[in-house]
């Protein structure tokens, strides 16, 4: 199965539990449904157009900045130019309308569908830019669309713009009372709003976290992180745009100012950064607080305050930046899910639903001690940094069952190796095979596809999803055996006790210590259940106690039928897990053999100390 | 062939005006390592002091940049000491939205307190044009290059010789590795973003007698300051300024030649291939995807 696939499976409802009637009843449930209804009854009970009138707007701008969410949030790439996609809805509806007669409701996926192209196009080539980078980047890509806008004159309009034909009707989107635009915009809102909520609470909500905490990590992992970033991209530019062409019918009016504006690509971004970015109420209780107080202040000063607003919005923002770095629902969420949860039928009232029961992810077999054919083969591996000769010409062999070890002084190029085994690196020559289980030979290429043709790795520098707990970092690797969310949460508390970690559970990653961070290593790749392990210095900072206990697990594992490649500064960790030792020194192999062979070996003490100890030792 | 020697002089000394601002911008990102994007607010609010004065005391706008210079130095100490300092840890989302928010706040307030009009000052001497052989220059756009080539070259010598200069220049490289070395980090930031802003208030002044003010006049020329950074590489002087000079270039030739609306698409368009090319800029030592 590949992770392409899976996105597309996995976003609607993949997490909804098995038992409907509990969800009704569940308080985070009805209170929101409650709450929501408030947007649509509140304006119907008070029946005056002005106030229809804010609403709607919140209700489109909440669902601007919940789309944006998607991408800027959950994913991590900030972008401060989607009203590129905001104004292809807009102008493909109003096209299709003003020439075709075409209606909205189908100019509204034609928009849909452009956006999410146009967005796979700009987005593919900037997507290894980070942080700022990839915000100017977007930023130029809207002011070149705004720019050529504005001079197609002869089917944008130019500067002057395009009027949409006045046809009223549901047919048109077009309305001379202000409800029906308020149960459009209602409707998208709660649209996207059940995305995010889908796309959160599935195994696309995980490997979105794990993207943007850690690309590396991520691909170590499984995931193709290119095309998990591109999913996002298309839901969101997708839902962008529908809003786009809703907003266009109800101001019916376009024009590449307004339809591209970046002012307001910074203000949707804004909403969802004051609210909370990366949530899913955020981007919406920001909306919710700052249009209303600009109005407000509208009201107050007189319509005459041009720029009022966009003062307001500039204020605030600074003001939740300093305060609240993660938000209003970052700072006051956990409070109200937990007055919510202690609501009748909470999650407070009742017992924990109980996860599936799964068999034991690693059982050990009479079969696990015995060696068998090769299910890895590394040939003439050679990798050169500039002038630097990392890895000369270094062939390996693992077998089924077996655990091999590798070892050597600093710089030797044992990383460089795991980093060629694992498609992290490619070489500038040779090959690497791994034998599927039903003997096809297999030549990944990406890390990604290493994974899932069972090979996992830890890195010798840990590689944490800091702000993820540490069941969620296990919950990472799990998915790639669970796609659902209760079974690979079963698989994670498992492979938590068999670490040691089940008591650091809810724990976030940064907050272990390097001991507990080793370990989490593990347990992620142990969660993936891999064929074949690659381990890099696990036991290093571990305590003499922990070391123990890390050899009796590796020994458990290899006895499950795993295939063990071990990276290992603790030298009696390594003579007495391995079967067979690899003995590195200046990126060529420098001999092989059992444990006991290489410790007496000269050749080994030089590599490690120098000719002079030898010597010295010698005589 | 003279439309064309006029056109790589004019945009030459574009480029002269673009440095100036684009150098500014260059400090801040490439020191202290956050994007500064209210520096076209700094700009704007520069150019409506820079108006206030010449109309309120007559002042030349060419003396006023002796306060703004001073000011400007401040206000971008300010800054840093209490917007981006207690955000220096942050992720980066937070801090390019600290500036963004100030961008937004401060373009607002001064739509709010001198309304949309354009406004401009004349100041003698500025817009008188003379002719060089069969080139024609303006004397406000020659004063802007001469400047822009003495305020790189007094940075460079600064940066080279002097021991705050090199301070920055290893907080530059490496955060950790100065602070070990004893060097003061939140001063030597705080220190970068009043250089960088002061930078704004020199070209304000020097701008406003040739352009009009208008509250969103900073966008315009923030963003091309964007794409001469990226051009020139984070964190390089000269980088910045060959950048600016090929902008200038690259504004003037593509205006006459292609079309005066898609003069920003040229190089919006040679700032993307570029940032995904070459993300390191074309002089320049960081990295723009690490």
């Amino acid at each position: 199965m590949t992770v392409q696939a899976n996105g597309t499976s996995a976003a609607p409802g993949a997490g909804a539990p098995p038992r409907p009637l509990a969800r009704l009843t569940d308080p985070r449930f009805y209170v929101s449904v409650a709450a929501l209804s408030l947007f649509l009854l509140v304006p119907l009970g008070i029946g005056q157009p002005f106030f229809t009138h804010i609403v709607i707007t919140i209700c489109t701008y909440a669902a601007l900045a919940t789309a944006w969410n998607i991408v800027g949030g959950f994913t991590g790439q900030l972008s401060l130019g989607h009203t590129i996609f905001y104004g292809i809805g807009a102008y493909t509806a109003a096209l299709l309308a003003i020439h075709y007669n075409v209606t909205p409701w189908i100019g509204m996926f034609a928009g849909a569908a452009i956006a999410a192209v146009v967005g796979v196009a700009i987005s593919y080539p900037c997507f290894r830019l980070r942080g700022p980078f990839f915000a100017l980047s977007t930023i130029a890509f809207l002011e070149v669309t705004r720019l050529l806008a504005l001079h197609e004159k002869a089917w944008t309009g130019g500067a002057a713009g395009l009027i949409v034909p006045l046809r009223l009707g549901w047919e048109w989107m077009i309305f001379r009372d202000r409800v029906p635009s308020l149960i459009i915009a209602f409707g998208l809102l709660v649209l996207t709003l059940l995305v995010s909520v889908a796309i959160r609470n599935s195994r696309m909500g995980s490997y979105l976290d794990a993207v943007r905490e850690r690309e590396d990590a991520a691909q170590a992992m499984g995931i193709n992180t290119v095309m998990m970033k591109i999913w996002a991209v298309v839901i969101s530019a997708a839902l962008t745009a529908m809003i786009g062409t809703f907003h266009a019918m109800y101001v019916t009016f376009v024009e590449p100012a307004q339809m591209f504006s970046l002012p307001f690509a910074v203000q949707i971004a804004m909403f969802a950064l004051i609210g909370g970015v990366g949530t899913v109420a955020g981007p919406l209780t920001g909306t919710l607080l700052v249009v209303p107080l600009t109005e407000m202040a509208r009201v107050w000063l007189g319509a005459g305050a041009t720029g009022l607003h966009g003062f307001v919005y500039g204020v605030v923002l600074i003001a939740v930046v300093l305060l609240l770095p993660h938000g209003i629902v970052g700072a006051v969420g956990e409070r109200v899910a937990h007055w919510v949860d202690g609501l009748p039928g909470g999650r407070r009232r009742r017992p924990e639903p109980p996860l599936p029961a799964l068999p034991p992810a690693y059982v050990r077999s009479p079969q696990g001690r015995t060696i068998g054919e090769p299910i890895l083969r590394a040939h003439g591996l050679t990798k050169r940094f500039g002038g630097l000769l990392a890895t000369n010409n270094v062939s390996v062999e693992l077998r089924r069952g077996e655990v091999l070890g590798i070892i050597g002084p600093n710089g030797a190029g044992k990383t460089t190796l795991f980093n060629l085994l694992s498609g992290f690196l490619a070489p500038n020559d040779g090959t690497v095979e791994v034998i599927g289980p039903d003997g096809a030979v297999l030549r990944p290429r990406q890390p990604h596809q290493f994974a899932a043709a069972g090979v996992g790795r830890t890195f010798q520098i840990v590689q944490p999803f800091g702000q993820l707990s540490v069941l969620e970092n296990i919950m990472v690797g799990a998915f790639r055996v669970h796609p659902k969310v209760d079974e690979a949460k079963a698989l994670a508390m498992q492979i938590a006790g068999m670490v040691g970690l089940a008591e650091e559970r809810d724990t976030l990653a940064r907050n272990l210590t390097i001991g507990g961070l080793k370990r989490l290593e593990v347990a992620r790749v142990l969660a993936m259940k891999p064929r074949i392990l690659l381990l890099d210095e696990v036991m290093a900072g571990q305590s003499r106690a922990d070391v123990e206990r890390s050899i009796a697990m590796i020994n458990a594992i290899r006895e499950s039928g795993v295939s063990i490649i071990a990276i290992e500064h603790v030298m009696h960790a390594i003579m007495s897990i391995s079967d067979r030792v690899l003995v590195i020194n200046s990126g060529a192999p420098l001999l092989e053999g059992t444990p006991q062979e290489v410790v007496d070996d000269p050749r080994v003490i030089e590599a490690y100390l120098g000719k002079e100890y030898t010597h010295a030792h010698a005589h | 062939m003279d439309v064309f020697i006029q056109l790589v002089v004019s945009g030459l000394l574009l480029g002269g005006l673009y440095a100036v601002i684009g150098v500014g911008l260059n400090l801040i990102f490439g020191i202290v390592r956050v994007i500064n994007f209210a520096h076209g607010e700094l700009l704007m609010i520069g150019m409506y002091l820079t108006y206030l004065m010449a109309g309120q005391w007559g002042i030349h706008p060419y003396i006023s940049a002796v306060p703004l210079i001073v000011l400007f130095f401040a206000l971008g100490a300010a800054i840093q000491r209490f917007l981006i300092q207690p955000l220096l840890d942050s992720d980066p989302h937070v801090q390019i939205f600290a500036t963004v928010g100030l961008s937004t706040a401060l373009m607002n307030l001064a739509l709010l307190v001198f309304g949309a009009d354009l406004r401009s000052i004349d100041a003698p001497l500025v817009r008188e044009g003379f002719s060089v052989g069969p080139v024609r220059v303006v004397f406000g756009q020659v004063a802007m290059f001469v400047v822009a080539v003495a305020l790189v070259a007094g940075l460079h010598l600064f940066m080279q010789r002097t021991y705050l200069g090199r301070a920055i220049r290893a907080t530059a490289q490496h955060r950790m590795a100065a602070r070990l070395m004893g060097v003061n980090v939140n001063r030597v930031y705080i220190i970068s973003f009043g250089l960088g802003a002061a930078c704004v208030g020199l070209a304000a002044a020097l701008l406003t007698p040739m352009y009009s003010v208008f509250p969103t006049i900073g966008t315009y020329f923030v963003l091309t300051a964007f794409v001469i950074v990226v051009l020139g590489g984070m964190g390089s002087l000269w980088g910045a300024f060959l950048g600016a000079l090929i902008i200038g270039l690259v504004d003037s030739l593509s205006g006459y030649y292609i079309a005066p609306d898609l003069k920003e698409v040229v190089y919006f368009g040679i700032f993307l291939v570029l940032l995904v090319v070459r993300p390191t800029g074309l002089f320049g030592l960081g990295r723009g995807s690490e």
